[in-house]
């Protein structure tokens, strides 16, 4: 059967906009599941749906409480339950679109008058099907129509539809507008399906990305931990177009050299980052004023040395014998400074874990922020490997620095370039794993991701969180996400905070309980014309060559096994 | 008398008509069997036959006090009976011309009309006509055990159509019948038990 002749699998019996469309099923229920895109011939009109519910009735209960198949004779039987037992389906109707009269009806003339556009576009539904309307599957055509269609620049294939296949794409261009979000409990194919967007975004080339690599995966090659398999990096399959850096100095990631290495200067940090990190380190309230002092006595660039060189609780004797603090140490400059002894040897105390970190020195070699920040504006990617430095206070300040610094210089290229006509900035996205650690609901005020994920949008800069906790992210992050994208989540909370701000959340809720780990999403959100549950696509040999061509996805070294495959043995 | 004649009308309503016939023609006609009552300009009745009425008369009632009957009496009793069988039918619908309809007649035919068993071919034309509406006629009686009577029709029906070449009617047939009657859960029980026994399905 081809798409074009997609038979009817009912109609609609009832339903409204806020209770959605029941739809009395014709066929039998397994060929229906639920999630799956419907469309409803209404008329003029069409309307595009998800089926969210399958419900089996009977026009008398007794019907469905006896077994008449025990009584009647097989086929007596099939015809009562033809007649008497019937499925409802649940359709949430999302997008409408008026297709107009026949064009050889007199009636086309005056609707062409009205819509001169060429293409009619699908909008959100404003009204209902009329009742028996006629209700089908979406076949390729429509599925192209709501998600573009996939051989346009631009669009970029995540999955298919789960029953017949059909792509769908989700346009990379609209999807770096606003930040976005990919979830689900872990084991559900999550690094994956962000390998394969990134994969998308960098060989798209209209946007810088940052990818924050917690676990060192994005770069280098990896093994994928259920199957063993090879698992492509980015850097592996885009080479110069990735730049891979590894945090400290001489650091290895898997075992191998990176593109270069990030120390950060202690000139770099400043009183702001060190502010930010006051829940991890249990700052003190009087830590922002001894910050002050410290800056005022010493410098902006020089108080994270000078005072890392005091030395704390450092005492000598004066001419009567009373130990008195000594000239180098902290409290002797607390005193001179007007500062309270206590609370500037409490902040030393505390920032001893920063002192202490291997990656910060007086005088790195090279300005490796600055750095970063020239190669996102030079259209290139950075994928950031922490190495060995998995700690949240690492994660916290080499985050929050570098996105601190990223904001500024993307905030300046903005105004410039809408006060002085100067170049448009590139767009950036920054990829945050483990999200919540840096976005929860102590952290968020802490760090710039939450005011990226407000406010950046204007200056270029969005985020790609990625998260197996949902609910642990700050409610004010999630409700900014444009697009969302899910796999399996069990925890209520996880699946109402992935939900949050969407209308239907209800009717979308059992769906992603249901989805099939590691072999479905779901989408949903700004950056998506309607909710839809999809199989994500496979991150495999095939991915490589549609997106790059045969020869590229070649590069991969092929294992000895493979290569006697395919020679026949 | 025409050899599918069973007898002539008593008595007649708008709704149905009750035959009277000869013990000698009641091997043609069945419970849920059609029967017909030509009129005057093409016009004619449709019935379907639902009882079979026997009645006694004083002779009848004498032999049975005796202590045997030959065969001879009774073959006389049954033969010269001054009593007719009665035969009762409900109005199914009506021809004008050749159009059928599935409706109760303009007017009800007068007494002593022929009747005449349907052939299968009047049978099937009748049945196939229209999209089962004389259906409600059968099921809105209440003087008779419907379910039987619409069994026993279904049945002689469906095997006409066979043979006529219709094997889809009796599905269509039954699953009318399953639509109408699918908010009355008792009737429609007994109908269908009575289409099982019928073994309606079995004959096509």
């Amino acid at each position: 059967m081809t798409d074009q002749e997609s038979p009817y699998i009912g109609y609609v019996v009832g339903g409204g906009l806020k209770n959605n469309l029941n739809v009395r099923l014709t066929v039998p229920a397994s060929q229906v599941r639920e999630g799956s895109f419907v469309v409803v011939e209404s008329g003029d009109d069409q309307f595009y749906g998800l089926v969210t519910n399958l419900q089996l009735g009977a026009t008398d209960p007794r019907f469905a409480d006896e077994q008449s198949e025990n009584r009647f004779p097989a086929h007596l039987a099939s015809l009562l339950h033809g007649q008497t037992l019937y499925t409802n389906l649940e359709v949430m109707p999302a997008l409408m679109l008026d297709r107009g009269p026949d064009p050889a009806s007199p009636d086309y003339e005056t609707w062409r008058a009205a819509h001169p556009e060429d293409k009619s576009h699908a909008m959100p539904v404003k009204t209902v099907p009329a009742h028996h309307a006629q209700t089908r599957n979406a076949h390729a055509g429509d599925v192209a129509e709501i998600f573009g269609n996939p051989l346009k620049k631009g669009n970029f294939i995540v999955g298919s539809t789960r029953e017949h296949g059909h792509p769908i794409c989700i346009n990379l261009d609209k999807f770096v507008q606003r930040s976005s979000g990919i979830f689900g409990a872990t084991g559900t194919g999550k690094s994956f399906l962000t390998r394969i967007i990134l994969s998308g975004l960098i060989h798209h080339d209209r946007t810088s990305l940052l990818i924050f690599d917690m676990h060192n995966e994005y770069g280098f090659d990896d093994q994928a931990t259920d199957t063993n398999q090879k698992v492509p990096g980015l850097k592996s399959k885009f080479g110069s177009k990735v730049t891979l850096i590894g945090l400290g100095a001489g650091s290895k990631v898997r075992g191998l050299s990176p593109d270069s290495n990030l120390q950060l200067a202690e000139s770099q940090i400043t009183p702001e980052d060190v502010l930010m990190l006051a829940g991890e380190l249990n700052l003190r309230e009087t830590s922002a004023t001894t910050l002050d002092a410290l800056v005022h006595s010493f410098g902006r660039e020089s108080w994270f040395h000078e005072f890392k060189l005091l030395k704390n609780g450092a005492l000598i004797e004066d001419e009567k014998g009373k130990k008195i603090p000594a000239p180098d140490s902290v409290a002797y400059w607390a005193n001179q400074n007007g500062v309270n002894a206590f609370a500037a040897e409490g902040l030393h105390s505390k920032l001893g874990r920063l002192f202490n970190l291997s990656y910060i020195s007086q005088k790195p070699p090279n300005n490796a922020l600055q750095e970063i920040i020239l190669t996102l504006e030079k259209g290139k990617h950075v994928v950031l490997s922490f190495g060995d430095h998995e700690t949240d206070l690492d994660y916290l300040l080499v985050t929050n620095t570098l996105t601190r610094q990223i904001r500024a210089a993307w905030e300046k290229k903005t105004n410039d370039f809408r006060g002085k006509n100067a170049q448009e900035p590139r767009p950036l996205v920054i990829v945050v794993e483990e999200a919540h650690k840096l976005l929860n609901r102590e952290m968020a005020s802490q760090t710039t991701f939450s005011t990226i994920a407000r406010e950046m949008r204007k200056y270029y800069v969005t985020l790609l969180i990625i998260d197996q906790r949902p609910s642990q992210i700050y409610d004010e992050v999630m409700s900014q996400l444009g697009t969302r994208i899910s796999g399996w989540l069990g925890d209520d909370a996880d699946i109402s905070a992935v939900l949050s701000g969407l209308a239907s959340r209800e009717s979308l809720r059992g769906m992603l309980s249901r989805l099939q780990p590691a072999e479905e999403v779901l989408l949903l959100g700004w950056g998506v014309p309607m909710p839809i549950p999809i199989r994500s696509r496979r991150y495999d040999q095939q991915f490589w060559e549609e997106l790059l061509g045969d020869a590229s996805a070649g590069n991969q070294t092929k294992s000895i096994d493979t290569i006697m495959g395919e020679l026949g043995y | 008398m025409n050899t599918d004649q069973i007898g002539y009308l008593l008595r007649a309503s708008t709704s149905g008509a009750v035959a009277g016939c000869r013990v000698s023609e009641l091997e043609l006609p069945q419970l849920g069997c059609m029967l017909r009552i030509p009129q005057a300009h093409g016009y004619q009745v449709y019935g379907i036959l639902y009882d079979m009425h026997i009645d006694d008369d004083g002779l009848v009632r004498q032999l049975v006090t005796a202590d045997s009957i030959s065969p001879e009496v009774i073959a006389d009793n049954r033969l010269h009976r001054t009593v007719p069988v009665e035969i009762s039918m409900i109005f199914a619908g009506y021809q004008q011309g050749e159009h059928i309809f599935h409706l109760l007649p303009p007017r009800p035919p007068l007494t002593l009309e022929d009747v005449y068993l349907c052939t299968p071919v009047e049978m099937c034309a009748f049945t196939a006509s229209g999209h089962f509406g004389y259906f409600r006629h059968i099921l809105r009686g209440t003087d008779f055990p419907a379910a039987e009577i619409l069994a026993s029709h279904l049945r002689q029906a469906a095997l006409a159509q066979l043979r006529q070449d219709n094997p889809g009617w009796a599905n269509a047939a039954t699953q009318e019948v399953i639509t109408l009657l699918r908010d009355d859960y008792p009737t429609l029980m007994n109908v269908l038990a009575a289409l099982s026994d019928a073994q309606l399905m079995s004959e096509e």
